[in-house]
């Protein structure tokens, strides 16, 4: 009888397109609106090579180190380049910048050097602080120069070599070490998350289908669940067997999600791979407890308890950053208690401390936090199935 | 009347889902008010960062701390490893120092000390770098030369502070106005989750089987229950925008009370037109009430996500735009991206502006033809 019953609720499952949808297809198709949109946001946050303008007058002409340290910073061959420069007109450059095709220009007059920008922003800022460290360094290199000059006086060093002072103060600045280490963590995509709550998402949305299960069994929610009750079959098989037929059901699900994120998307999911099963098995677990105290619990109709399941889910989802992952944060640092007490951050969290974390102290209070949860739901639901009788319906 | 009534009726039926997602509206328009800096001048970005002070408080550490807390702005979080770590990851703090125990001594023995670092790799963390290594150059020519500690803190000050002149072409509030942006972008999805779903849903009870009969064999006239659908339906979507450009105004009530509000009203408006005549489209071909919740959904998410109402449209790769083309949200989203660059208007400069609002109606034009050509066909077939 637990193989009839795992069979036909296994099939009803699979026939119920609405369920199918929203447990199979809306996960990879919010994966894919994900990655079109994802795609190329932390790329568009680096620093990418500046559009400037330089307005080619006299005085820039003139300028030999400014002129010579932006050749420098354009030079596509250097491997730090960091502006790409136009050399033009006054008239030129502002129509450039008025139609956004540069960042900022820069303008050497007689009396003042000027950088014109449209707006504020952080390339304005590189473009107007670079400027400004050439012009500070320029100015170092004419006052160490001018100290040792003054030296050489006071020594009585003749003939004085104005060539090589400058060129060795030139050399001094220009060979300066300057030790800083990097020690961050290399993975550091943050939209990563984004695909983790989906795949939170997907597990909780487990929950529609375990109570789409159980609703078969439970006589005051569907006429299948009248006969079947009605029948000489023991009530933990029935329910066993139709939890574990929604389990397959919602695995099958999550592992093409999950195949979809790796092979399609190229979500990085750290390299531990029995971890990562074993936190998608929990995670599915939780899902699934969750839908059968949801549908013990309210005695309301299917449609207010699919209401409960997403209105749970999506609040959970959007604490553990799927709006956003400033959320999470803020919930993480400010509320703890909320996120550690929310299982879609448990799962989020879990794959974060994966990809993240070196260490698997992370990873494993989340796993036991999961655990934990589906055992509450699971005793909550037992009390709550047991005893069911009714004379007349 | 009875059927302008019975809408109203089944509209209520799903007023949790319109304040849900006027909700999710005010709540992202809020969120885009966080910065609140409407100021027209230049202001230089300030990467976040935090210092992890090993040294203690020598004249020289201290005037390195100085000077990156006067660069960029100071994140008080706590310095256990696990806290840096997760406020690097999520973009809290761009950089993280940490100035090593004996910095300022083995800094003035010359031996030019190393300092660790953690950063998120993104320009703001590109900037600060920059700002450190000028920092740590300047004042190690001058230990070079010779100079006292009291004589390379005053030097390097000196030299860090001489600025050159900005000036900024800019007169409009770009603060503001992207703001407004943000806002309306946003609504791209209220407005279609909200009325396209909804209106929708209720043309869907509209077409069950036996309400359908009734109406047939009753003695309303066929136009005047048209009518009456339309016009509740007008009401409702118009009390929809109504009610969020009310918001908008109560958000940013500068730029609201401007000819730019009035044209982000202008360009919602014919949207949420748009949006009227797509939920036609759907509640009259889609009588299954399933199939319009996941087509709405995948329609109203997949609209918003590749026509950049979540994701700054300049952050989208070219192709997804390419492709957002045939969607009408890309018009509505391009005209509000375009309100915000705007300079002065006039009917020259609105040009632009004019064909998106174009391209909208042919929109519209579009769908309204389809559904007739659809529910014609479906009639005779019946």
């Amino acid at each position: 009888m637990f193989f009839h019953n795992f069979k036909y609720t296994l099939k009803s499952l699979f026939k119920n397109k609405s369920l199918i949808f929203w447990a199979y297809a809306f996960p990879i198709i919010l994966c894919t609106f994900f990655n079109l949109a994802f795609s190329n946001i932390e790329n568009s946050e680096k620093l990418n090579i500046i559009d400037i303008g330089i307005v080619e007058n006299k005085y820039f002409q003139e300028d030999t180190v400014i002129k010579e340290t932006f050749t420098k910073l354009s030079d596509k061959n250097n491997k730090d380049q960091l502006f790409n420069i136009t050399y033009t007109s006054l008239e030129e450059v502002a129509s450039l910048l008025n139609n956004d095709k540069i960042t900022g220009y820069l303008i050497l007059t007689e009396d003042s050097n000027k950088v014109v920008i449209k707006n504020n922003g952080i390339n304005e800022t590189i473009l107007k602080y670079v400027t400004e460290e050439i012009f500070q360094t320029k100015e170092l290199i004419t006052n160490l120069a001018t100290n040792t000059i003054k030296e050489e006086i006071q020594n009585g060093n003749y003939p004085i070599d104005y060539e090589k002072i400058y060129q060795g103060v030139f050399d001094i600045i220009q060979n300066q070490e300057v030790k800083i280490n990097d020690i961050s963590n290399k993975n550091l995509s943050y939209t990563m998350i984004e695909y983790y709550t989906l795949i939170a998402m997907s597990c909780l949305y487990g929950a529609l289908l375990a109570f789409t299960a159980i609703n078969r069994t439970l006589a005051n929610m569907s006429h299948t669940g009248k006969r079947v009750s009605a029948s000489p079959v023991k009530k933990w098989k029935l329910i066993l067997s139709s939890l574990l037929a929604s389990y397959v059901v919602q695995l099958i699900g999550i592992t093409l999600l999950l195949l979809y994120t790796i092979f399609v998307i190229h979500v990085d999911y750290g390299t531990q791979i029995l971890p990562i099963i074993s936190l998608i098995l929990l995670g599915s677990a939780a899902g699934l407890s969750l839908g059968v105290v949801i549908s013990t619990a309210f005695k309301i109709s299917e449609n207010s308890k699919t209401g409960i399941v997403i209105g749970f889910t999506m609040l959970g989802v959007f604490l553990s950053g799927m709006m956003g992952i400033t959320m999470k944060y803020i919930i993480d640092v400010n509320i703890p208690i909320v996120n550690i007490l929310n299982p879609a951050n448990m799962i989020t969290d879990g794959f974060y401390a994966l990809y993240y974390y070196t260490n698997t102290d992370r990873y494993f209070f989340n796993i036991i936090s999961l655990a934990i949860f589906s055992f509450i739901m699971i005793i909550i639901s037992s009390f709550l199935l047991r005893r069911q009788k009714y004379d007349s319906i | 009347m009875t059927v302008f009534k019975y809408f109203f009726k089944v509209l209520n039926s799903y007023k949790f889902f319109i304040i849900l997602t006027t909700v999710l509206l005010v709540g992202f328009g809020c969120f885009s008010l966080k910065t609140n800096d409407t100021t027209t001048n230049f202001v230089a970005n300030e990467p976040t960062s935090i210092i992890i002070n090993e040294d203690g408080d020598n004249d020289i550490t201290k005037n390195l701390c100085e000077y990156i807390k006067k660069n960029s702005t100071i994140k008080e979080i706590n310095t256990d490893e696990d806290s840096i770590n997760d406020a690097i990851f999520y973009r809290q703090v761009s950089y993280a120092i940490y100035i090593p125990n004996n910095y300022g001594e083995d800094f003035l023995k010359g031996s030019n000390p190393e300092i660790k670092i953690k950063a998120t790799g993104d320009s703001n963390s590109a900037y600060m770098k920059m700002l450190l290594e000028r920092y740590i150059k300047i004042v190690n020519i001058y230990q070079q030369e010779g100079l006292s500690e009291s004589e390379i803190i005053q030097n390097a000050n000196r030299d860090l502070e001489k600025n050159i002149e900005v000036e900024m072409t800019s007169k409009i509030n770009a603060n503001s106005l992207s703001q407004s942006t943000f806002f309306y972008n946003f609504a791209n999805y209220s407005l279609l989750a909200g009325c396209v779903f909804i209106v929708a849903m209720v043309l869907s009870s509209f077409r069950n089987r036996y309400i359908r009969k009734r109406t047939i064999v009753s003695s309303t006239k066929y136009t005047s229950f048209n009518k009456s659908l339309f016009l509740a339906n007008a009401i409702f979507a118009l009390a929809l925008w109504a009610i969020y450009v009310i918001i908008s105004i109560l958000l940013v009530k500068d730029v609201m009370l401007s000819l730019y509000g009035i044209l982000y009203m202008i360009n919602s408006f014919v949207f949420t037109i748009c949006c009227l005549s797509i939920a036609f489209l759907i509640g009259n071909v889609i009588s299954n009430k399933d199939g319009i919740n996941g087509i709405v959904n995948v329609l109203a998410l997949g609209s918003s996500f590749l026509c950049g109402a979540f994701v700054p449209v300049e952050f989208l790769p070219s192709s997804v735009l390419t492709i957002a083309h045939i969607l009408p949200s890309y018009w509505y989203i391009q005209n509000n991206q375009f309100i915000s660059t705007l300079e002065t208007i006039n009917f020259h400069t609105l040009k632009p502006y004019l064909v998106n609002l174009t391209v909208i109606v042919l929109f519209i034009i579009g769908f309204i033809v389809l559904t007739n050509i659809i529910t014609k066909h479906k009639r005779k077939e019946n």
